[in-house]
């Protein structure tokens, strides 16, 4: 068995070959393919199909969807990766080599983890793309939900000619399945921590059911305290302690991004806030709608209202509106739920170009340890994307799509769509994606959005 | 009546320690009785942490012990390491026992794990429970997130920096590294290594967190007089102290006017320094309680040994090192020799003041051991006889 230095060794071989020498698509980009995709993806927009629509568009012309790029260049049903035998340094595929060298060290399966695409322009149909892949990382061995295995990342990029057109950040696992750590439980309504509460605090509890933060007011000498108890922390009474409603508006006093270990109830990572409201106590809870990298001590925040279920609303905390650029507005997507059928996973992975049988062989998922056959990264790509430009629009321009992948989908399931926008500003906006079937959360991501056509051809 | 240490013992430190708890704090305080050249008979009282899931009677009973006169709980998790030897020579000091053993005993790692979130800990009607409404359910559940709140705060208001945390783990491993009970003997690391190592709860990255250890320690509490008849010198306690501050929570006391300062640590400070009749610049070498990096740092504020904000300028530059002018854990912390409630520290104390540690710090002044910080707390002052 190959050594973690010799895959590592293996690894710096591969990457100081640098890029690889350009890999051409089958085909140009075609409404054949095209229209099998939309099919598949149930994307109705009327910009990559519809001549005299996409005429009048933004883009003044059809275009390909934009998450469809890694289409294009996939190998196909019968290989194309022609040049995978090569070694690196005579431009092979550098993943397809990794890969090798894992499957030395008996690190045999592979599953896709992160994907995270930028597109500098739409493409027009009759474009014929190349692709340079490069390897950029290669990380473990580490423990996870699968088994031991190693990220293997690579760079890859797409061109039209000698223009770039797109890239794509692109994480596999390659893992020895077997003594699969536990994988935490998808957070359900009936695993939320739930709170003590005294004859001192129901009122507290009660408030949050009704959408009101309500902070005990001592009726004696009007001093606020939180968390409540049974008496005034000024004046001493334990009468006539009653509370009033909070404005609902404060700031961070402090903060924190946890991540490790799981929490029961929530998906990781999450951010804590301590806020001091402007009414002067201080109120901790769950910092919604923001990257935690945005999060910072001071910021503007304001009162929201977690239901958990019927018996429990925690309190949470949203940014301000009109805060500080970059920080968030509070639009919420409408909801998608897809049907997961055999049908569907099947008809998209095909319409992706991806013919790795556990995508449609039952009887060979179920040989390599999956439950039913599942979706392919390709389509939960798609579906993303899909999923924000039936919200935002023809008008609207995707430049990148970033997502990382949870638990499977398989098929059986249904996997419903949630997003919110969590920056926007002139330029561009943010939207934060989840998808989420029975197992837990599937994906994970954001959409970014611009309102300016790069006009093809026109770098 | 003065007090001293005349025994110390210990299980190894390990990740399964492939027996049961009780059976930990038997072969721990058989370990110290045996260091202080004393028969389980001799035993009258024994001190443990509220925490620790052995009772007294049963320790006594394996141990073949006689009857017992005083027994003690002391609560708040590690709060409690040195306040089971202050509870213990209480005892000595007014005749409520004459020889008393104070014990924990854990398999946190192969056991229950701290670390990990207790789904209950915000349930029932218990004012812990009550207190605990207010953070768990919100998703703050683990003992790193509650220190990274303040230390989130605490980075705020004086400028500390992650890098600041990492001097004291580097420490920790440094001298963990040379100590062979130490679960980290040999594995030092260094600051790029904590700067790369993974968020938890950020600010706090994976090695500013103390281990997960399975074993157990015992200290054996007695008159000093008594204490000056067995095998090894006594170490006589010259200060031992509890503290709680106003406002007070366990690990989310988030309320209080400040939230960059521990105040029942000075309250256990202004003790100590009055019942030794020293201060900070007397110490020869300190055990300072490190589950996690940032309260090392406001704990050297509370304690008096740098101004308020100034620690992380104080530690830097080899300060707390062996060699330095402070060293602080020598014999790794629960960092880099494991985690043990803190009374491991003791134990090393004991050790310092002895001579007879294997990463010993020169001179004979007076070795200074605290207790579980973001709780309600205690320390010790131990010094030659």
């Amino acid at each position: 068995m190959t050594s973690d230095e010799a895959i590592l060794a293996a690894a710096e071989k591969v990457k100081a070959a640098g890029p690889s020498a350009p890999r051409l698509a089958r085909d140009p980009v075609n409404m054949a393919a095209i229209r099998n995709w939309t099919d598949a993806i149930g994307d109705t927009s009327r910009l990559y199909t519809d001549a005299e629509f996409a005429a009048r568009s933004v883009h003044g012309q059809l275009v390909a969807p934009p998450a469809m790029v890694q289409v294009w260049t996939m190998p196909g049903l019968i290989a194309q990766r022609g040049n995978d035998d090569h070694a690196a340094d005579a431009g092979g595929d550098p993943l397809g080599q990794m890969m090798r060298v894992l499957d030395e060290a008996e690190f045999t399966s592979v599953v896709a983890t992160n994907c995270g695409q930028t597109y500098d322009r739409y493409l027009r149909h009759g474009e014929l793309l190349s692709l340079r892949s490069e390897l950029t990382d290669v990380s473990g061995p580490k423990r996870t939900a699968l088994g031991e295995g190693w990220f293997v990342t690579t760079r890859n990029v797409w061109y039209s000619g000698d223009e770039p057109v797109a890239e794509m950040d692109w994480r596999v696992l390659k893992y020895r399945p077997g003594r699969p750590a536990p994988a935490p439980a998808p957070p359900t309504p009936a695993m939320a921590m739930r709170p003590a509460i005294s004859a001192d605090t129901e009122f507290f509890w009660a408030g949050m059911k009704v959408s009101e933060l309500r902070i005990q007011r001592c009726g004696e000498c009007g001093a606020l305290r939180h968390p409540p108890g049974p008496a005034c922390l000024r004046c001493g009474a334990t009468r006539n302690q009653g509370y009033q409603v909070a404005a609902g508006t404060g700031s961070v006093y402090s903060y924190v991004v946890h991540r490790h270990p799981p929490v029961p109830g929530k998906n990781l990572p999450i951010v804590i806030a301590l806020v001091e409201l402007d009414e002067g106590v201080r109120v901790m809870a769950e910092l919604t709608g923001i990257e935690p990298d945005k999060v910072c001590i001071g910021m503007p925040v304001r009162t929201s209202f977690i239901r958990i279920d019927d018996d429990l609303v925690l309190p949470g905390w949203r940014p301000a509106e009109h805060g500080t650029p970059g920080m968030l507005s509070e639009q919420t997507l409408p909801e998608l739920t897809i049907q997961v059928t055999p049908t569907f996973v099947v008809s998209t992975a095909i319409a992706t170009r991806d013919f790795y049988p556990v995508h449609h062989d039952r009887d060979f998922a179920v040989a390599t340890g999956s439950k039913d056959i599942f979706l392919n990264i390709l389509t939960t790509t798609g579906l993303v994307q899909r999923y924000v430009t039936d919200w935002a629009g023809p008008d609207a321009i995707v430049r990148g799509v970033s997502i990382r992948l949870g638990v499977p989908c398989y098929a059986g399931d249904a996997l419903t769509f949630s997003g919110s926008v969590t920056a926007a500003d002139s330029a561009e906006q943010v939207i934060a994606v989840t998808g989420s079937c029975s197992l837990g959360n599937h994906v994970t991501g954001t959409v970014l959005l611009g309102n300016t056509v790069r006009l093809a051809g026109v770098p | 009546m003065q007090t001293a240490i005349a025994g110390i013992g210990a299980t190894e430190f390990s990740k399964a320690s492939g027996r049961s708890e009780l059976k930990l704090a038997v072969e721990a305080v058989r370990a110290a009785l045996d260091d202080a050249g004393l028969r389980p008979a001799d035993v009258d009282g024994l001190v443990t942490f509220s925490m620790d899931s052995n009772a007294e009677i049963a320790v006594a009973r394996e141990l073949g012990a006689g009857e017992l006169t005083f027994f003690s709980l002391i609560g708040y998790g590690g709060g409690a390491a040195c306040a089971t030897v202050q509870q213990a020579a209480m005892a000595v000091a007014t005749g409520a026992a004459s020889v008393v053993v104070c014990y924990r005993a854990l398999n946190e790692r192969s056991g229950r794990r701290f670390g990990q979130v207790a789904v209950g800990a915000a349930l029932g009607s218990t004012s812990s429970a009550l207190d605990n409404a207010w953070h768990y359910p919100m998703g703050l559940a683990t003992p790193a997130a509650t220190v990274a709140m303040a230390a989130r705060r605490y980075m705020h208001v004086y400028g500390a920096t992650s890098a600041d945390f990492g001097t004291v783990a580097v420490a920790d491993r440094k001298h963990a590294a040379a100590n062979p009970a130490a679960w980290f003997y040999q594995r030092p690391i260094t600051l790029a290594e904590h700067q790369e190592s993974r968020w938890i709860c950020e600010p706090l990255r994976l090695l500013d967190c103390c281990q997960e250890t399975d074993g157990a320690v015992a200290v054996v509490v007695t008159s000093l007089e008594r204490a000056r008849f067995v095998k090894p010198a006594p170490v006589l306690i010259r200060a031992a102290a509890q503290g709680s501050g106003p406002g007070q929570y366990t690990m989310t006391s988030y309320y209080r006017d400040d939230l960059t300062g521990l105040p029942e640590m000075g309250v256990v400070a202004r003790q100590l320094w009055a019942q030794a009749g020293i201060g900070p610049a007397d110490i020869r070498t300190a055990v300072l309680y490190d589950h996690f990096t940032p309260y090392v740092l406001m704990q050297l504020e509370e304690l008096g040994f740098c101004p308020r904000g100034e620690a992380k300028d104080f530690i830097a530059g080899g300060t707390i090192e062996l060699g330095g002018t402070l060293p602080l854990n020598p014999h790794g912390g629960q960092l880099g020799e494991g985690y043990l409630h803190g009374m491991n520290g003791i134990a090393e104390a004991v050790r310092q003041v002895r001579g007879t540690s294997v990463n010993q710090v020169p001179g004979d002044g007076p070795v200074l051991v605290t207790a579980g910080t973001g709780v309600p707390t205690s320390g010790l002052i131990l010094g030659p006889d």
